[in-house]
């Protein structure tokens, strides 16, 4: 030290303290840059809105965990929660924002499917992906140059297996009874033609949701002195259906599907309307260590696929960018990639987000399964392998029946 | 088909029961205050929920429940008017009603988020046992909504009786009728607006009550309907008390009639047709000259 100058140890300090300084600031600009921006467009209010509120907290999930990761290429991601207000011109406004103005890479959760069908185009033209849960057929017919992914079953899937369930009930005569939606009239088709196959008889009713009161649709229906009738609605209209069905006397079978007859619409019927009445209800992955770690974060018992859906939204954008060999951050990038993570059969793998980052970032191959399934998508973006739970109300409360 | 037609004149007028009391309580503050308060949508909601606490918590029969949802809607409808609608009628000018029209339509939105952030998004039920229809020959009659109708018919006459005997229901109408010729006689109007606004309000909040505990609580549960109790009230002529019930019962009515020739879902069509026609045919609606608030 006697031989150190006082300015070789101010020039070693300042040295020293530049390489500190330096190191942390690196570690920080890693997390500092520009945040990469994924929307969401979510049913917060309205008559689709029972899933909303843990679909958002769900994505938040994941926008923590990929962060404390990292991010994704040294940049946080930064979700974009917009409500749809479960109307789609709400929701078109909601996207021209996301893709104008936010310039998201990616747009999830997108439930309702005249929602989905209304934002789709501005996605694709805006070259953004969509990833919906939603279930119109409609929706991946569309001309969407691969933009568009769909983590839920679609309407035909739905359709058929509660078709074929109402006949495996021993129904012989089925009537529909749904609000106006893209799908609606497909329901009544395919539900049809599978009683007729089956020596049976199908018909139905399209109505106005908001109504106060069915009674004369549902006169209508009983008209034809179903034995099974399918309930297509949403929870507030199957609600009132359900208590006018009751007080009409009808006593056969109600089968409908998770949107309109689940733990909301338990709630919002006096158990004797809803006693029961079947749910078709698709099963996210539930015995998998995704869910059981994205349930306890969320500190329930149990969460709904569609929430579990929106949670693999926000993973799959992030690691479809970190992954991208080409190294941009835009929306292309994205739809390029969602299948070299999701579905690489020589990838590892994994069904922890963290674990799927670190790989796919450092260029190793992956294959992320979610919360809410496999993740395997068709060419046209529909998601494969799908189971569903048949559940029942029994005394205001719904069981499981069978799963399959 | 004479069969077909009874039983959905029935399901109409239970329908059209359902909205009468909210399309009274929009007429009556029309009349004296001299414009639309859209807010009654929410005021229905309020109704509603209060009904449902008080049903679910405390327990209350159906009588309590709908003097509770009829003091707190009342109450709320005073106190939102105070704060939000009164400022802008204070100042008085050729736009005044159109303005506090579409305040209204702003606190609505206000007020249902209110909801929505208190309550949340979910359906709610009332803890009413729900009973199975009775049949009167061929036609199908629901137990809980023939009570909504004696109420609502019941609710009417009592007003009609309140205006035409009570000092309070004849100065209301001297206001309706002409505000400074009331002032000059003595009359307070602000007094007489939070009057009418209370019970305005309170009548949507029992009309509230009845339709949630026929269909669910939700913070839509106002807004769902509001269109239909505007027309409602529009074909009843907007300043007649007994025209409000008429249109809300015919509302009801037509729209369900409809469905014999309409496919169900083009319902909400006959709403604007029968608003159409009623202002095309008789623009004071179809009591235009009859006794009511006004006269």
């Amino acid at each position: 030290m006697s031989n150190m100058g006082r300015r070789d140890f101010l020039r070693t300090g300042l040295g020293l303290g530049g390489l500190v300084l330096s190191s942390s600031l690196s570690r920080s600009w890693a997390q500092s840059g520009d945040p990469i921006r994924i929307g969401l467009i979510i049913p917060l209010t309205g008559g689709t809105s029972q899933f909303g509120a843990t679909m958002g907290q769900a994505a938040k999930i994941a926008e923590t965990e990929i962060n404390s990761a990292g991010g994704v290429r040294g940049r946080p991601i930064q979700i974009v929660i917009e409500d749809d207000q479960s109307n789609p011109e709400a929701a078109v406004r909601a996207a021209h924002k996301l893709i104008d103005v936010d310039k998201v890479v990616a747009i999830g959760g997108s439930y309702a499917s005249a929602v989905t069908s209304a934002i789709a185009p501005l996605c694709w033209e805006g070259k953004t992906v969509l990833l919906t849960s939603s279930g119109a057929d409609s929706i991946t017919k569309l001309p969407h140059q691969g933009y568009i992914f769909r983590t839920s079953p679609t309407v035909t899937l739905q359709g058929t297996r509660v078709g074929d369930f109402a006949v495996e009930l021993g129904g012989k005569k089925m009537f529909f009874l749904g609000p106006q939606t893209p799908f609606a009239q497909s329901y009544i088709d395919i539900i049809s033609s599978i009683f007729k196959a089956a020596g049976g008889s199908g018909s139905g009713l399209i109505y106005e949701d908001k109504k106060a009161s069915y009674r004369s649709e549902v006169d209508q229906a009983l008209k034809e002195s179903p034995d099974v009738i399918v309930l297509g609605g949403y929870v507030p209209d199957t609600s009132v259906v359900l208590k006018d069905l009751y007080r009409a006397g009808f006593s056969g079978q109600k089968v409908g599907f998770s949107f309109g007859i689940n733990d909301a619409l338990t709630k919002a019927v006096p158990a004797e309307a809803s006693n029961g009445a079947y749910s078709l209800v698709p099963s996210a992955s539930e015995n998998s260590d995704a869910y059981k770690r994205l349930v306890g974060k969320m500190k329930l018992s149990h969460l709904d696929s569609y929430s579990c859906q929106v949670y693999d939204h926000v993973v799959l954008a992030s690691l479809a960018l970190a992954h991208a060999p080409s190294g941009k951050v835009d929306g292309t990038a994205v739809r390029d990639n969602v299948r070299a993570i999701s579905q690489d059969s020589e990838g590892k793998r994994t069904d922890d987000a963290v674990e799927a980052l670190k790989l796919a970032a450092s260029g190793a191959h992956v294959n992320y399964d979610g919360p809410s399934g496999a993740l395997e998508f068709a060419d046209n973006g529909d998601v494969k392998g799908v189971f569903f739970r048949y559940e029942q109300v029994e005394e205001g409360k719904l069981v499981v029946r069978k799963i399959g | 088909m004479l069969t077909d037609l009874l039983q959905y004149l029935v399901n109409g007028l239970i329908v059209g029961a359902l909205i009468a009391l909210p399309a009274l309580g929009l007429t009556l503050i029309f009349s004296v205050l001299g414009f639309l308060n859209f807010s009654i949508a929410a005021q229905l909601t309020a109704g509603a929920y209060a009904g449902w606490l008080a049903n679910t918590t405390l327990h209350l029969p159906l009588i309590a429940v709908l003097i509770c949802s009829f003091v707190v809607a009342g109450a709320f409808g005073v106190v939102t008017d105070r704060i939000a609608l009164a400022p802008i009628r204070r100042k008085p000018s050729a736009q005044t009603p159109l303005m506090v029209a579409i305040a209204s339509i702003a606190l609505n939105m206000a007020l249902e988020n209110a909801c929505r952030f208190y309550f949340g998004s979910g359906l709610n039920s009332f803890d009413m046992p729900i009973e199975r229809d009775m049949k009167i020959g061929a036609i199908r009659v629901g137990l809980q909504q023939l009570h909504n109708l004696e109420i609502a018919i019941g609710l009417a006459v009592l007003l009609a009786l309140f205006f035409s005997l009570t000092r309070i229901g004849k100065a209301m109408r001297a206001v309706a009728d002409n505000v400074d010729l009331a002032r000059l006689k003595g009359i307070e109007p602000v007094r007489l607006a939070n009057l009418a606004t209370f019970i305005g309000m309170g009548l949507a909040g029992i009309g509230g009550a009845l339709l949630a505990i026929d269909t669910s609580v939700d913070p839509s549960t106002g807004s769902r309907l509001i269109l239909l109790i505007f027309a409602g009230s529009v074909v009843g002529g907007l300043t007649s008390l007994p025209g409000a019930v008429v249109g809300a019962l015919s509302m009801g009515m037509i729209g369900e009639l409809g469905l014999l020739v309409l496919s169900p879902v083009y319902q909400s069509l006959t709403a604007f047709v029968a608003i159409l026609i009623t202002l095309l045919a008789r623009p004071g609606g179809i009591f235009s000259g009859a006794t009511g608030v006004r006269r």
